[in-house]
């Protein structure tokens, strides 16, 4: 509700600085579809997005192959390359073995937060490569051994089988679910619809004049946005109308925006999210760079909301399954290692009209710290996981209570 | 939160429609603790003490084939392991205290059974069926399938036993899986029958923790999840848009899904009719009772007698199926899907109309999906 009303002011505002800026005669609307056309060709291009989320899709379920996964095969798919920069084939597909993209090198590379900031970059690359490390030493060893405190293996969830370290935590849940932070939503909110990135150089000037980009049919300004846009419908069936099968496309964060847009306390946030992509890449076109930067506000805001809603999501299911006669260990460890995942990647949220993300990173290292004391997942407290479900809602305009059903 | 309160007004709404006439008895005025009472005593120790005798003989019966693996030992096997299923339906249901800490019913019935992981466990002879990873190999299906699936007929399915290479191990892994289901089904029942049943019968209160409310909750979930669904939409291809005829219980003895899902329905109905287990002419307190004593109604029909007309609808819908229900999703899939529907309809008097006149809250939700 209250977001709601907060983003009828920021509509009225864009609206009244559109017709500011439009003074000189076009209003833009917001197109139906994600189609923008030079000369009779598409503009559109975000085919790096769409293969780094190939390659997750490719890494996370290899993470549980017990019969064919090494660390060294692992590692190579989130670099693509060897330690030493050598060429490896690690993926299934032959197109993602003769790509030259990678996961690694966009994770936490922001030019907003990383450009000056490279120490915390590697820390954050390097912490990745550290739990799929454990999935091999730790988990892959004892996945024929009962999880206990302190020893890993698998636990029940259901008539599902999970399998965690001896804290318990699924290394496969927190690399997939951080990755949704530390690559989609800082290269989207942090990089590709900042100003530092869409204005750099001469893009102003070249976008203003329809300058292409080197032997391409889109302007360089243009060509930033779509790349944000990629990493959000970068695998849709139908990446020109990516809503009607929303949810579907990825496990990263298209999967979560239609998770939470299916929660009716936040219903049309997909719609109002995809809105703001059009209606920004429009802008673009038409040289209307205040509205390019109202539609960013609003991406920025709903994927931050988005990546907060989950956390406290899957911190409640969590706190429900442990918090009766006989604790569900199992449903508890996974919704945990869920929202671990989530918490993680608040640190790449951010907060619009600032530089800053919604939780700082020590904010997040002191949660994920509560959720590591002692034990780990086998003795955290209801209270515990109530506390840190409120701090989170708390920076955004939710209550625990519309992110939990 | 929206739902909650538009929940809240139509429930406040309702309550002050009731509250214009004579004032109606409250749900919590009624002894709760007589139908506690009622269950533990004459449906779930005596069902559980019928299983563990079955599940005794079944193991003693596997013993002795693995011992001596001949035709005949090989039908009388067969048949203990008939009255060991027909009997779990009667307490599979009951999945509260020692046996939802057990997964006990996880441990004893999941299907379709994994042959692939069996062969491996029984190809290697090392395997710890405590794993939560080889549930879907054990239990029941997995002796279905070690039973009547093996071969085309009787002395195909012997020579496992008797000739391969592995015959050791087969025997071996037979034998395991019914001490499993013996020593699990004991541990339960002396749970029971060592302080479980007082504790059960004394949490008689009303709240979410209450033996009422939480058994209430297993028994809706057993219905909607385990007998609707496992036994007749999954196959039907209710959830999967094609029928799955791989899918339905006891799959590879061919004739006896429909007896199985017959003996559960009852076990239900019975159970909300407090029928006592072994005297299925005698009744004590139970979901019905305490309905009637609040004189339930649904548009201006009885609810009781609304549940129990729909029990015997879809009974007498399932009476014109296929003794083996895989065959009849090949053949006929729309019979199982009126089936479904039948039961459906029972899902919606007793977990809506039901638990709101019992003051009873749904305490599980269909999982995320990842």
């Amino acid at each position: 509700m209250i977001r709601l009303k907060s983003f009828l002011t920021l509509f009225l505002i864009s609206a009244i600085l559109v017709s500011c800026d439009t003074n000189d005669g076009t209003k833009i609307e917001v197109p139906s579809s994600y189609e923008f056309t030079r000369n009779g060709e598409t503009t559109v291009s975000f085919s790096g997005q769409t293969t780094r989320i190939q390659m997750g899709h490719e890494l996370l379920p290899a993470m549980l192959d017990f019969d064919n996964s090494t660390k060294e095969l692992l590692l190579q798919m989130y670099r693509n390359q060897t330690e030493s920069g050598g060429d490896v084939d690690p993926f299934e597909s032959a197109e993602l073995n003769a790509a030259t993209k990678n996961i690694k090198g966009k994770v936490a590379a922001s030019v907003d937060y990383f450009s000056n900031n490279t120490a915390v970059s590697a820390v954050i690359k390097n912490q990745f490569e550290t739990w799929i490390s454990g999935q091999i030493e730790e988990v892959f060893p004892n996945r024929n051994t009962l999880a206990a405190e302190g020893q890993p293996g698998q636990i029940a969830d259901g008539s599902s089988t999970r399998y965690v370290n001896g804290k318990g935590f699924e290394y496969n849940q927190l690399v997939g679910k951080s990755l949704i932070g530390a690559l989609m939503t800082d290269q989207m909110l942090n990089n590709y619809v900042s100003v530092s990135v869409l204005d750099a150089g001469t893009n102003r000037e070249d976008n203003n004049d329809g300058t292409l980009a080197e032997s391409s049919n889109y302007t360089n300004m243009e060509h930033k946005w779509d790349e944000a846009y990629g990493y959000l419908f970068g695998t849709s069936a139908n990446p020109a109308n990516p809503l009607a099968t929303l949810g579907d496309d990825d496990d990263f964060l298209n999967k979560y925006l239609a998770r939470v847009d299916n929660d009716e306390d936040f219903a049309g946030i997909a719609q109002e999210t995809f809105d703001a992509f059009a209606l920004g890449r429009a802008a673009i076109v038409e040289g209307q760079y205040d509205v390019r930067d109202k539609q960013a506000d609003i991406i920025r805001e709903n994927i931050s909301t988005v990546i907060a809603v989950r956390a406290v999501y899957y911190l409640q299911s969590g706190k429900n399954a442990i918090d009766q006669t006989t604790p569900d260990y199992g449903a508890a460890f996974h919704d945990l290692s869920e929202a671990y995942g989530f918490i993680y990647s608040l640190q790449f949220t951010r907060v619009p009209g600032s530089d800053s993300p919604y939780l700082t990173k020590t904010d997040v290292e002191g949660f994920l710290a509560e959720l590591e004391e002692g034990n780990g997942l086998w003795d955290v407290t209801p209270e515990t996981l109530d506390n840190m479900s409120a701090e989170i809602a708390a920076q955004f305009n939710f209550t625990v209570e519309e992110a939990a059903n | 939160m929206k739902k909650f309160s538009f929940l809240l007004l139509t429930v406040l709404i309702i309550w002050s429609c009731t509250d214009n006439g004579p004032s109606g008895p409250d749900a919590d005025d009624f002894d709760r603790e007589a139908i506690l009472v009622n269950w533990a005593d004459n449906i779930i120790i005596p069902s559980y003490t019928n299983f563990s005798e079955a599940t005794e003989q079944l193991h003693t019966d596997a013993a002795t084939f693995s011992e001596f693996p001949t035709a005949s030992n090989l039908l009388t096997l067969r048949t203990s392991w008939e009255s060991a299923y027909l009997a779990f339906q009667t307490v599979s249901v009951f999945e509260i205290g020692k046996p939802m800490e057990l997964r006990y019913r996880d441990n004893l019935n999941i299907y379709p059974t994994d042959t692939t992981e069996i062969e491996n466990s029984i190809q290697s002879g090392s395997y710890n069926l405590q794993l939560p990873s080889l549930n879907n190999s054990q239990g029941f299906p997995a002796l279905d399938y070690l039973l009547n699936g093996l071969g085309e007929d009787d002395a195909e399915i012997l020579t496992f036993y008797t000739s391969d290479p592995d015959a050791e191990n087969y025997r071996r892994y037979l034998t395991d899986l019914t001490s499993r289901i013996d020593s699990l089904t004991s541990e339960v029942l002396a749970d029971w029958t060592s302080g479980y049943r007082d504790e059960f019968v004394s949490n008689s209160g009303n709240g979410s923790n209450s033996s009422l409310d939480m058994m209430v909750n297993d028994y809706i979930y057993y219905y909607e999840k385990h007998l609707r669904a496992g036994k007749i939409g999954i196959p039907a291809g209710v959830f999967s848009g094609s029928p799955l005829s791989t899918h339905v219980e006891a799959y590879y003895s061919n004739d006896f899904s429909k007896e199985l899902f017959n003996t559960s329905l009852d076990a239900t109905q019975n159970f909300f009719n407090g029928v006592h287990i072994n005297q299925p002419s005698e009744s004590g307190e139970s979901l019905s009772s305490y309905l009637d004593y609040l004189n339930t109604m649904k548009d201006g029909s009885d609810l009781v007698t609304l549940i129990n007309n729909q029990f015997d609808a879809a009974r007498e819908q399932a009476a014109l199926l296929d003794n083996d229900f895989s065959a009849q999703v090949e053949s006929n899939n729309t019979a199982m899907l009126s089936t479904y529907d039948e039961l459906q309809m029972n899902v919606v008097y007793m977990k809506v109309d039901m638990l709101q006149a019992l003051n009873i809250n749904v305490d599980y939700v269909d999982a995320d999906g990842d």
